[in-house]
């Protein structure tokens, strides 16, 4: 904690700085976690753990709180945190932008790609591709409604919402996919030793390494090292001075929600492999995955105005999610956990959107 | 050349109000009549049941609760905000409601009473958060309704309510629950949309509201408070809720299930948007409202009676959705570039 404020710290001695030295550390400190939203969620994630390991060496938990359980717990990252990045984009795009049919891409792709890969014998890259070439399909419609008709983001993905979430249903007709090739597919959630360093550290699941990774590092060099992602941030921050800047901003806006479809149809692939059968509710049933992904993406620092986000901030507020949780669990067995993890997501939102909401207000930004 | 002669003789005071006011009645909503005649016909052609009293009754009974919590999401989202929070607070106010009935055998008064003043608490609490917290209400909303499906749930206990005693008849399905052959839950709602519809259009309190959405900096600047009108739209929201949540529990037989409220706001939402109200805020209608939450439940009845799979019903919500919006912004285009 002490380090992330001296880090961050204005340089001693500098005369324009000088009314901000008067402050004293603590002030400094406050400054630095409100606005800097990785050293938030760093410190939050350190806490959750040490709170955590107190308990457990009191006695007080129904399991044991350790590296292997918090490794095992990271199976459920892999869908959050994807579809966190996904929510990154859309929002970071600016007005108003905002992907509610995630979680139905996710399940109309899955069960898709459950027939291609289960039912008629695709192989597992063919029907991959498929999969996410459908989510992009259902995406490039949510793009096409928002950037060239001019639909609010909210409402053309709550019609999309409703309609890709009928259609997997329907077509499936209401029954899970399932087959042997697909029960095998479980493999693919299984948890595996990190190479080289292995020995030493708790088995982590696959995913992590097949999916979520690659992911990550794709949307994070297309956010910081590519001119779309400078487009990106351009256009989410001021619609009108990016189009008078030469940027043209239809299909830029188009690409991000047919990138957050080509991510739903990876997730999908992921969740057919965890459930071993494509169910055509994996995305919908209880709250959704939509819910959880915007959520991740609040507490991650995104503005839900646009134009402010880091890839950084989703990955740590994914663990600080995926983490609390997996506690909660510990801490409270059965139906009440499930019950205050609903709990625990809803506080977590409205505790995030309140703090980047009095962020701005204090410092005029995140 | 006769209307000419009719409009000039107008005083006027008249006709000021008759430029600064939209019409009574929008063309989305004549449009709204005449879709929801078409469907009406055709499902009344290829299943000779739908037009039939014993068909239609049920449609009111559903479309009542939609409509009337679609009254206060009109008003939200006039002001240019949302509320995703519907479904949890309907499940919280049915479930306490309920349980109350069952437990405490409550009169009927005092169970409305109940109901509806826990659903005001519920909206206070959205309104506080997004008028004075300043935060977007979708987001804040959202993670209400985890945390009231998290109370509901609470309360639930085991996974149904049962035994909850006929104190809501008077609201239900049944003989008791009928004037004149119309459900009183339907009779209610209508009249509390007249009354919306009266206030949005003519008193200031309602124009203000538009004012708030169309700019929220210049309506300040022009005197509204706007904070407290957005929090009394939220408050009037969750007072609907709380009705709403008596008309569920009439319309169910004498168990409650969790599933009561679900999904419930994305219904509401649809049919606000269908009935011609900008999500962008500063114009809309109560009566498109209730047009849309007919048009919305009507298709849902109607696929299940032609024998199509239920789901199919939420493809065509989707589809009306998007014809909807989109018929309205490509006029909006071609009016501006005409």
């Amino acid at each position: 904690m002490t380090v992330t404020s001296n880090s961050t710290a204005p340089p001693s001695g500098a005369p324009a700085e000088a009314p901000r030295e008067r402050r004293g550390l603590f002030s400094r400190g406050l400054e630095a976690l409100l606005t800097q939203r990785v050293a938030l969620l760093v410190v939050l994630i350190v806490l959750l753990l040490i709170v955590m390991s107190i308990l457990d060496a009191a006695g007080l938990l129904s399991g044991s709180f350790n590296s292997d359980y918090l490794a095992a717990a990271l199976i459920s990252a892999v869908p959050l945190a994807m579809l966190g990045l996904a929510q990154l984009m859309v929002i970071l795009s600016g007005r108003g932008g905002i992907d509610l049919s995630v979680g139905s891409m996710v399940s109309l792709t899955g069960v898709v790609f459950g027939y291609a890969y289960g039912l008629w014998g695709w192989s597992l890259i063919a029907a991959l591709i498929l999969a996410v070439v459908v989510g992009g399909v259902c995406g490039a419609v949510n793009g096409v409604l928002v950037a060239y008709i001019g639909f609010p983001p909210l409402i053309a993905t709550l019609a999309t919402y409703y309609a890709y979430r009928s259609l997997a249903l329907v077509v499936s007709d209401q029954k899970p996919v399932n087959s042997p090739v697909i029960r095998d597919f479980y493999s693919a959630a299984k948890s595996v030793e990190i190479p080289l360093v292995g020995g030493s550290l708790p088995l982590v699941p696959l995913g992590i390494f097949t999916f979520l990774i690659p992911t990550i590092v794709v949307v994070w060099l297309l956010l910081n090292k590519t001119t779309f992602g400078r487009r990106l941030y351009a256009l989410g921050t001021n619609n009108v001075a990016a189009t008078w800047s030469g940027i043209n901003v239809n299909p830029n806006r188009l690409a991000v929600y047919v990138a957050s479809g080509v991510i739903s149809g990876l997730v999908a692939v992921v969740t057919v492999a965890q459930f071993a059968s494509a169910r055509p509710d994996a995305g919908t049933s209880g709250n959704g995955m939509a819910l959880p992904a915007i959520t991740i993406a609040v507490l991650g620092g995104v503005a839900i105005t646009g134009g402010i986000g880091r890839v950084a901030g989703i990955v740590l507020s994914t663990l600080l999610i995926v983490w609390i949780n997996a506690s909660i669990l510990l801490t409270l067995p059965g139906n009440d956990g499930t019950r205050f993890q609903l709990l625990a997501l809803g506080a977590v939102l409205i505790f995030a959107s309140l703090l980047n909401g009095l962020t701005k207000r204090i410092y005029g930004g995140i | 050349m006769s209307v000419d002669q009719h409009g000039a003789s107008v005083p006027a005071a008249r006709a000021t109000a008759r430029r600064v006011l939209p019409p009574p009645v929008t063309g989305q909503e004549l449009v709204l009549v005449g879709v929801i005649a078409l469907l009406w016909i055709l499902l009344g052609i290829f299943t000779p049941a739908f037009l039939t009293a014993g068909s239609i009754r049920p449609l009111l009974v559903s479309v009542a609760p939609i409509a009337l919590i679609g009254v206060g999401m009109t008003f939200i989202i006039i002001t240019a905000g949302i509320d995703v929070s519907v479904g949890g607070a309907i499940m919280l106010c049915a479930v306490v409601t309920a349980k109350s009935l069952v437990d405490l055998d409550l009169a009927l008064p005092l169970a409305i009473g109940l109901s509806i003043g826990l659903g005001l608490l519920l909206g206070l609490l959205n309104g506080v958060l997004i008028a004075y917290g300043r935060v977007h209400a979708i987001i804040i909303t959202f993670g209400t309704a985890n945390v009231f499906q998290f109370l509901a749930l609470r309360v639930f206990g085991s996974s149904t309510v049962n035994g909850i005693p006929g104190t809501f008849d008077v609201f239900g399905r049944g003989e008791a629950g009928r004037t004149f052959g119309i459900p009183h839950s339907f009779l209610i709602t209508v009249v509390i949309v007249a009354v919306a519809w009266w206030y949005l259009r003519h008193t200031s309190g309602g124009r203000n509201l538009f004012a708030i959405g169309g700019n929220a900096q210049a309506a300040r600047l022009a005197g509204i408070a706007v904070q407290p009108r957005i929090l009394a739209a939220y408050a009037l929201t969750g007072a609907l809720v709380g009705l709403a949540a008596c008309f569920f529990i009439a319309a169910g037989t004498s168990t409650l299930d969790q599933a009561v409220g679900s999904g419930r706001e994305l219904a509401v939402i649809a049919a606000v948007v269908i009935g011609g109200t900008s999500i962008l805020g500063g114009r809309g209608s109560v009566i498109g409202t209730l047009l849309g939450a007919i048009l919305v439940q009507t298709v849902t009845s109607g696929v299940t009676q032609i024998g199509w799979p239920s789901q199919l019903a939420n493809l065509f919500v989707g589809l009306f959705i998007i014809i909807a919006v989109g018929t309205d912004l490509l006029r909006q285009r071609a009016r501006k570039a005409s």
